[in-house]
């Protein structure tokens, strides 16, 4: 099974509050009942659950349009419908993805990015739509009001996708057939049963306007974006710097999200859940090698594996393989002039909701309207990684390092469109790609990508500073230099070597954060992320112990580790304390589940003076223990918030009555702005600590594969 | 035997042994001597002879009798030893004899019953004998702690009953590791890093105040979303420690000699592997570093003990309840008193009518 799919009750738990707090109540009740009972056709969903058949297809639409679960018409009686936990968990996320995408692409790109995580996978003319609303079409669909267009996108997309580029699973691809009566409810739904899910689902159709975005004040009212989504969103709304101005920007912004991996075109088979993606590719290879059967022989179903492995690598990269797609400011040659590029957009605007194929002045640009764009998470993984690399490197070997490490992972990145990959059949270390160039990256890369504001000099010995740059300087006994330098006029070639001096470091350590490849000229590094990655899960769960137990259940841990299974007495050796000392913190890492023991009698009674207690620590099992507190640590969060909110009920509806948002303090007393304030800073302690859990979880759980137990 | 009498040499046998006894403890102690070493020595005059002055300085107590490859050697012993030895009764002797076979590695009392078949109670009287006419000592291993391991007094236990010099009467000395390792972590703190004044490259001084004038007017003109947020600067007030530009990072030779040389430990050997199992130990607590093969260095950065990560920073992820924390009930969120402490607000108290 996936690793990914393997649910725990506590998971099941904190998806469906997440799915409440984005997506309303109706959402989350079917979502609940996929959580606990697991896959299930509809006949089955209707059966388990008191909500009408309506209801549940309702709910279904919205959980399918984000992605939330996956269905598979594979067997043409019923489709079946399953969780994406991937996805699901991921909404807790929403808010640090759009950070993460502004820290390496700008602004504009996050506001690109959260608009599509908002509106789940979108078609790009539907996009364009968006940011630059046609009123024709929107008088066209007989709504005055601009959020029906953004309600008829999501299906609309669907239908566009159908005929294109699978034929097989026509009809039941994007949507499930049997759902098409509650699809068009949907569309059509406008605020009755569920706002929430209406007002999510449906988008955001005036990203530019004056108008308040329905994002931000869903997110803020559901509480689930964190504090620093939040501020960006803001950010995005008041200045007009970043804000994207016609089409071409879009474009140029969609074009690099693409090209980074960002940002991937829907396919089908993002909707078949690994389970089925494996029946799929097990068919597939049995028609073409085998005859439609099974092969016999233990070698025979070996290799047959090798080959389903190899298929669902195919099918998932055919998937994920980057559409063509190009900004059209590039397409056309630049000297065009602005107003050129103005007619374009209309022309864009109007074809694409209007007539489709009917005005073929820019081929390329109708065909690449109909793509369904949906954002990546397997990249915000590597996104995360790459922040949590910088964080412990900033820790271990100060700022000015860290900045240079950042730097040579954001190059990196590029080229990492995931992890770990759980398709690969045997494990491979990521040495595999040393020989890459596109992996590695130089001093010189780094120097001229470096912040100019940062003191480069700042972390290194005086010495070496001295020894490269210091014409005249000298270092005194008190290790300071004398007279100083400068560290903003130095030379390029200067600062690169100065650089190199903390790639070195960073070369140096043991956890090994860069490795030395090769001397093209210069010195390249590549960064091994596997060892990395293992060595960082264990380092957060030995915070989890010294948080718990202090320095001596870490020393525990660590010995345990080094040494494998221990009796009581080579415990005490290895760490050199009396075994007296030791015994409490192995009791209580026992109980909490981190560390195992197991008792070996040494007659046939259990008597414990003649029983062997043997104690070991297994990274895996820690590892998933870990997970599994956080789950239950960011529910509790979770429910805290709602008790909080709950305790504020009055208060907070008065709040976000429509004439008092903006004007709190005309409307609201001293009191209740007091009131207000103090909930607006539980409210950001509870979420930034719910962002800082999640930023746990992708430690422990999304870095590396899951590792080999003892 | 005529022949053997030449001028003023001795003539009885217990003479002749007396010399043989001397020619053999002018050797280094713990000579192992074997028959042809004895012969070579001229003192005996026949074979025969020999033998039989063996046999006079063994009943004596004066050579040792041992056999080296399937070969009878001698070793000498000391008259006091030799003195004390005569007065044991014969078991005594016996217990005697297989204590001495094992050496610094001591031997298991009950070990020794079963070579010597002795009695429980002979056994005991024999050795408490022994130990009062200071000829054993009795040690408690620390490979099994419940074992008395019995040796020769004069001997030092070895490492295997009585641990390194880092343990005393089988314990852990944890006093002087302590010690001993935080020398250590100076020492290599020294060889590995340089301390840097916080101040240590002064190249804003001049300037800042320009800078200042000059950020205030950007401050005041355009509004604060608009200017570009400075890059992070650490504060650069708090001196600290940097990897070194030359490193010699310290050997387990090179830290042995370290501590051989400060002389903190003056009455035990220390040895490479007592080393390098102190270095382990501080390894495993994270005051050194192992850098590549043997060599070991302190770990760079500061270590932050007032945050460690998101869920332990929250109140669940030191809750000694969590196990029993439940959706609902008496330990849930909404009761969760540390949750109430760490927000500063009010948590449901249990078993109060909520109505809304």
């Amino acid at each position: 099974m996936s690793y990914s799919q393997r649910e725990s009750p506590i998971l099941g738990t904190l998806c469906e509050r997440l799915v409440q707090d984005q997506y309303g109540e109706l959402a989350a009740r079917v979502f609940s009942i996929f959580a606990r009972y697991g896959r299930q056709t509809l006949a089955a969903l209707t059966r388990a659950s008191y909500l009408n058949g309506r209801q549940i297809k309702h709910g279904l639409v919205v959980l399918i349009q984000q992605h939330l679960i996956f269905h598979s018409s594979a067997d043409p009686r019923a489709t079946s419908y399953e969780v994406d936990w991937a996805q699901a968990y991921a909404l807790v996320r929403y808010g640090k993805i759009s950070v993460l995408v502004e820290n390496r692409m700008g602004k504009e790109a996050a506001n690109v990015v959260s608009n599509l995580l908002s509106l789940g996978h979108t078609r790009v003319a539907d996009l364009k739509e968006a940011y630059f609303p046609s009123h024709k079409a929107s008088a066209a669909n007989g709504e005055a009001n601009g959020l029906a267009n953004g309600a008829v996108a999501g299906p609309k997309a669907n239908g566009v996708k159908l005929n294109g580029t699978t034929p097989k699973t026509n009809g039941a691809v994007e949507i499930p057939s049997e759902l098409d009566d509650a699809k068009l409810a949907v569309a059509t739904l406008t605020n009755g049963d569920a706002p929430t899910e209406n007002g999510t689902a449906n988008g955001t159709p005036e990203m530019n306007g004056n108008k308040k975005r329905p994002i931000s004040e869903a997110t803020k009212s559901n509480g689930i974006e964190s504090k620093e989504a939040k501020t960006s969103q803001e950010a995005q709304m008041v200045d007009g710097a970043n804000e994207i101005k016609s089409v071409d920007d879009l474009e140029r912004v969609l074009e690099r999200l693409i090209d980074r991996g960002w940002v991937v075109q829907v396919d089908e088979t993002h909707y078949l859940s690994p389970g089925d993606a494996h029946i799929l590719a097990r068919e597939q290879v049995m028609d073409e090698s085998y005859q439609g059967s099974l092969p016999s022989g233990t070698k025979a179903k070996e290799m047959m594996n090798q080959q389903i492995l190899e298929r669902k690598r195919e099918i998932r990269d055919d998937a994920l393989k980057k559409p063509h797609f190009v900004a059209s400011k590039r397409a056309a040659p630049d000297n065009s002039p602005p107003q050129a590029n103005k007619r374009t957009k209309l022309n864009n605007g109007e074809t694409a909701i209007a007539i489709p194929g009917m005005v073929p002045a820019q081929p390329t640009s109708q065909s690449q309207d109909r793509i369904v764009l949906r954002v990546n998470l397997e990249k915000v993984a590597v996104a995360m990684r790459t922040d949590a690399l910088v964080r412990l490197v900033e820790q271990r070997l100060g700022h000015v390092t860290a900045e240079c490490y950042k730097i040579m992972l954001y190059h990196l990145e590029r080229h990492i469109p995931r992890c770990w990959d759980e398709l690969e059949g045997e494990i491979v270390p990521f040495n595999a790609d040393l020989t890459d160039p596109r992996f590695r990256t130089t001093s010189q890369n780094v120097a001229k990508k470096l912040d100019r504001k940062i003191d480069v000099f700042e972390g290194l010995d005086p010495a070496t500073v001295v020894k490269e740059v210091g014409r005249n300087s000298k270092v005194d006994s008190k290790n300071r230099v004398h007279p100083p330098l400068h560290p903003h006029k130095i030379s390029l070639d200067i600062k690169a070597k100065i650089v190199d001096k903390h790639i070195n470091m960073l070369a140096e350590d043991p956890l090994r954060f860069v490795t030395w490849v090769s001397r093209n000229g210069v010195n390249e590094w590549t960064v091994q992320f596997d060892e990395i990655s293992k060595a960082f899960v264990q380092a957060e769960i030995e915070k989890t112990i010294e948080a718990r137990k202090g320095p001596l259940g870490v020393k525990l841990v660590r010995a345990l580790k080094k040494k494998g299974k221990l009796d009581e007495r080579q415990t005490s050796i290895a760490m050199m304390m009396s075994a007296t000392e030791i015994r409490g913190v192995v009791n209580d890492l026992a109980v909490q589940g981190y560390v195992q023991t197991q008792e070996i009698p040494k007659v046939d009674r259990r008597e414990a003076k003649l029983t062997m207690i043997y104690t070991w620590y297994d990274i895996q099992r820690a590892r998933e223990k870990l997970l599994h507190d956080t789950y239950k640590g960011m529910v509790r969060i979770l429910q805290r918030l709602e008790f909080e909110s709950k305790q504020r009920e009055t208060l907070l509806r008065k709040a976000e009555r429509s004439d008092v948002v903006g004007n709190e303090t005309k409307w609201l007393s001293k009191f209740e702005l007091e009131k207000l304030k103090e909930w607006r800073d539980i409210e950001e302690k509870l979420l930034l600590q719910l962002e800082r859990e999640d930023e746990v979880v992708a430690v422990v759980r999304d870095f590396v594969r899951p590792m080999l137990s003892i | 035997m005529a022949s053997a009498i030449r001028d003023g040499e001795p003539t009885t046998a217990e003479e002749r042994a007396n010399n043989l006894y001397q020619k053999g403890s002018e050797a280094p102690q713990g000579t192992i001597f074997f028959q042809r070493d004895l012969h070579n020595m001229q003192v005996a005059e026949s074979l025969a002879d020999l033998l039989n002055l063996i046999g006079i300085l063994v009943g004596q107590h004066l050579f040792k009798p041992m056999t080296f490859e399937n070969e009878p050697c001698w070793e000498v012993r000391s008259r006091d030893e030799a003195d004390k030895l005569r007065r044991l009764t014969p078991d005594e002797r016996l217990l005697y004899h297989h204590i001495e076979q094992v050496g610094s590695e001591g031997v298991w009392s009950k070990a020794l019953r079963n070579r010597t078949n002795v009695t429980q109670q002979v056994m005991n009287k024999c050795l408490k004998n022994l130990e009062s006419k200071e000829l054993v000592q009795s040690v408690m291993s620390v490979k099994f702690p419940n074992r008395k391991m019995y040796l020769l007094k004069h001997l030092i236990p070895s490492e295997d009953i009585a641990g390194g010099p880092w343990q005393s009467d089988g314990e852990f000395d944890a006093p002087l590791i302590e010690i001993v390792t935080s020398l250590i972590h100076q020492y290599v703190e020294k060889e590995t890093s340089v301390h840097v004044p916080g101040d240590w490259n002064d190249w804003v001084a001049h300037d800042r105040a320009a800078a200042i004038a000059k950020k205030r007017t950007q401050v005041q003109v355009s509004d604060i979303e608009d200017t570009p947020l400075p890059s992070y600067r650490p504060p650069r007030s708090r001196s600290h420690f940097v990897p070194r530009a030359d490193p010699r990072y310290p050997t387990i030779q090179s830290i042995r000699k370290f501590i051989v040389d400060s002389n903190i430990i003056r009455e035990r050997k220390v040895r490479d592997e007592d080393i390098e199992q102190l270095l382990d130990v501080m390894v495993l607590e994270g005051r050194l570093e192992k850098m590549k093969g043997k060599s070991y260095r302190t770990p760079p950065g500061t270590k932050n003990t007032d945050s460690f990560n998101g869920f332990v920073d929250a109140p669940c992820g030191t809750c000694p309840v969590f196990d029993q924390c439940m959706d609902e009930g008496p330990i849930s969120a909404r009761t969760c008193v540390y949750f109430g402490e760490w927000l500063g607000t009010e948590s449901d108290v249990i078993h109060r009518v909520v109505s809304f």
